[in-house]
């Protein structure tokens, strides 16, 4: 099984070109991080200040995680437009069962704080399996799926709230989830590394992980080896919709208030990006989400220096566009040439 | 495909795959008649919910509205026809708004003719558009970006120019003979949104089924493969494509900002998503090959009607997302069972 995953992912060809090739691919990610943060480093004092530090690592968990369930999609050849809508659902149905429940309950906290959570992961559990089940069944695409459970989910949300931010959680929620830290850092930081060490994990040594390789690798190959592919597509879905549930709870914790406009469209679209600049090929069958969280912490970085250098945030934009553009295409460009070797 | 000559071909095996042929045109036939019949279903339904829906009035303004979705749906379907999309039509929208009635303000603010300022108005817009139309085409067909990246890119790239120049303000200072033109004018008594919808609509019907040009992209959409070594120069025509694309995006770009009065920088929106919805409801085959201007138009109508008649009959403007979300489900879903049906 993995054998022919790791054969499709990587054409044979002779060492040093390979070498050269990987260089290209992987290298690029670490250079261009190296490079914005000595750069910005020497031209703003804030930059490498503590709280700066902090600040980015929490945005970039924020992202790496819902970026880690997008690559797992998109490794296995699909596509989750829903992941920002699903973020805002989450918070939203978190926060409103722990009102509900703190107000008719009034019991212990930790029984609220825990069957709200539940309750968040819960809705995203149930956006990723009909996504997920949509596209397996009645194979219809992942990206039209999800274009309308996006519209659909985030319709929900709104409905739930009309809009208005959801207060009466459990202060202990607030204070134990959203600001505790832990070593001088916030728990969501830890949280995002379990992902990731658990994610690189399942992708390397476990059925699931390698299955999805060879899902997307080749879905016909998949299917004529024996792979259960509906079962793994549904559970790429599921993963991502947990994924983005759990940010939605993190973000929840962190303002204090159930809301319907966390997430949305640049959450989205910015899981997208982190994946695809992480190494992750839409054509499926390849990506990591190590370097995937890498990239993550890369555009989080990116926006923050941009910003501390004052430069106009409506120009920020154009960088992250071109750069996704580049990353791509160099990306292309080295797969291309160790292909015609 | 056999390789045999057709003409020694026996007569009788010859007759199954044209019986076969024929039953494959009758199921297309009903499939096509379905949305229409489901449309006119819809109307009667919220015309006899609310008496408003029927009006002579409230059917010119559904016409009105649905031209500018048309106009987008049928850009976007010339590309979702070569298995791409473009993600970067809404900010071209907004980019192309913003840039339009800059120039025009420039132009016949310094108290010049009004005439060469809507003129150079239009040209800067409708180049504007181009240019990200040649960017989006030169990245996929040349660079080999997949269009999902490449227009991505481009829809940053797009929202950063349309709220850099524009200061993130509205752009006033649009000149009345350019509303005049593509908004409050009238042909007929047919206001001109809708008159340039149908008159870029037959237009692009004809370029699509009667030019080689057309055909192409179909046989691209299809099979890219099989395009290439039939001699299709598929790179260039996919660079057209896209640059098709985002200068129909452009034209709506322009009747949206005559309709508003001025340039908006986030006059895109949500638009590049609900192209591809109405594109898709109506037909357009995400797998490419499959669809046209009708299809575009359908959806287009389809969408249109749908939230008309939802605000008139007073449906909650968030329940009216869950619909359009289900709907596009349910439209991908009805065109997947079809395709197997057949």
């Amino acid at each position: 099984m993995s054998a022919t995953a790791s054969l499709s992912r990587r054409p044979a060809t002779p060492q040093g070109r390979d070498h050269l090739g990987r260089l290209l691919r992987i290298g690029l990610l670490p250079v261009l991080l190296l490079v914005v943060v000595a750069g910005t480093s020497l031209l703003s004092p804030y930059f490498l200040g503590w709280m700066n530090i902090v600040n980015i690592l929490r945005m970039a968990a924020f992202l790496a995680i819902i970026a880690c369930g997008q690559a797992m999609v998109i490794v296995a050849g699909g596509f989750d437009l829903s992941v920002g809508a699903v973020v805002a659902l989450a918070s939203v149905v978190t926060a409103k069962v722990m009102a509900a429940l703190a107000t008719s309950l009034g019991g212990p906290d930790i029984l609220v704080v825990v069957l709200g959570v539940l309750a968040g992961l819960g809705s995203g559990f149930a956006v990723g399996l009909f996504n997920g089940l949509c596209v397996s069944r009645l194979k219809v695409s992942g990206f039209v799926v999800t274009l309308g459970t996006m519209s659909a989910t985030a319709g929900i949300g709104l409905l739930l709230t009309n809009g208005i931010p959801v207060y009466g959680m459990p202060k202990s929620f607030i204070q134990n989830v959203g600001r505790l830290q832990f070593l001088g850092l916030p728990i969501a930081i830890y949280i995002a590394l379990a992902i990731i060490l658990a994610m690189a994990f399942v992708q390397r040594r476990t059925l699931f992980g390698r299955y999805v390789y060879a899902i997307g690798g080749n879905q016909e190959a998949a299917v004529v080896s024996g792979v259960p592919i509906r079962r793994h597509l549904v559970g790429t879905y599921v993963l991502s919709g947990v994924f983005a549930a759990s940010v939605g709870i993190l973000l929840t914790a962190l303002v204090g208030s159930g809301q319907a406009t966390l997430g949305g469209d640049a959450m989205m679209l910015q899981s997208i990006a982190a994946a695809v600049i992480g190494g992750v090929s839409l054509r499926g069958g390849i990506g990591r989400v190590e370097v995937v969280a890498v990239a993550a912490l890369f555009l989080t970085i990116l926006s923050n220096a941009l910003n501390l250098l004052r430069i106009d945030s409506r120009l920020q934009p154009i960088f992250l566009g071109l750069i996704m553009v580049l990353a791509v295409a160099l990306d292309e460009y080295s797969r291309r040439r160790m292909s015609s070797v | 495909m056999s390789d045999a000559p057709l003409a020694a071909a026996p007569k009788t095996a010859a007759e199954a795959p044209r019986q076969a042929e024929r039953r494959g045109l009758a199921v297309e036939w009903l499939r096509q008649l379905a949305l229409p019949a489901v449309l006119l279903v819809l109307l009667a339904g919220f015309g006899a919910a609310d008496d408003r829906v029927l009006t002579g009035y409230n059917l010119l303004n559904i016409a009105q509205q649905a031209s500018y979705l048309a106009l987008f749906a049928m850009a976007q379907m010339v590309v979702i026809l070569t298995r791409g999309f473009d993600l970067s039509l809404g900010p071209t929208v907004s980019m192309v708004s913003v840039a339009a009635a800059l120039t025009m303000a420039g132009v016949g603010g310094t108290g010049g003719s009004l005439v060469p300022a809507v003129i150079l108005g239009i040209i800067a817009g409708l180049a504007l558009a181009c240019a990200c139309g040649v960017f989006n085409g030169v990245v996929v067909a040349l660079l080999g970006v997949s269009p999902l990246v490449a227009t991505l890119g481009s829809m940053n790239v797009a929202i950063g120019i349309a709220t850099t120049i524009s200061g993130g303000r509205p752009v006033q200072g649009v000149p009345a003979p350019f509303s005049e033109i593509f908004y409050s004018g009238s042909v007929f008594g047919i206001s001109s949104a809708i008159v340039i919808a149908c008159a870029v609509g037959l237009v692009l019907h004809l370029v699509l089924n009667r030019t080689v040009f057309g055909r192409s992209l179909y046989i691209i959409g299809t099979n890219p493969g099989a395009a290439a070594v039939a001699g299709v120069p598929v790179r260039r025509l996919l660079v057209a494509a896209y640059i098709l694309c985002s200068a129909l995006a452009g034209l709506g770009a322009l009747m949206m900002t005559a309709r508003t009065g001025s340039g908006e920088p986030n006059l895109g929106g949500t638009l590049s998503l609900q192209s591809i919805a109405a594109a898709v409801v109506g037909g357009t085959s995400l797998a490419g090959g499959r669809g046209g201007v009708v299809t575009a138009v359908l959806g287009a109508l389809f969408i249109t009607i749908l939230s008309n008649g939802m605000n008139l009959t007073g449906v909650d403007g968030y329940v009216q997302m869950i619909v359009l979300g289900a709907i596009v489900i349910l439209g991908v879903v009805i065109d997947r069972l079809s395709l197997e049906a057949r």
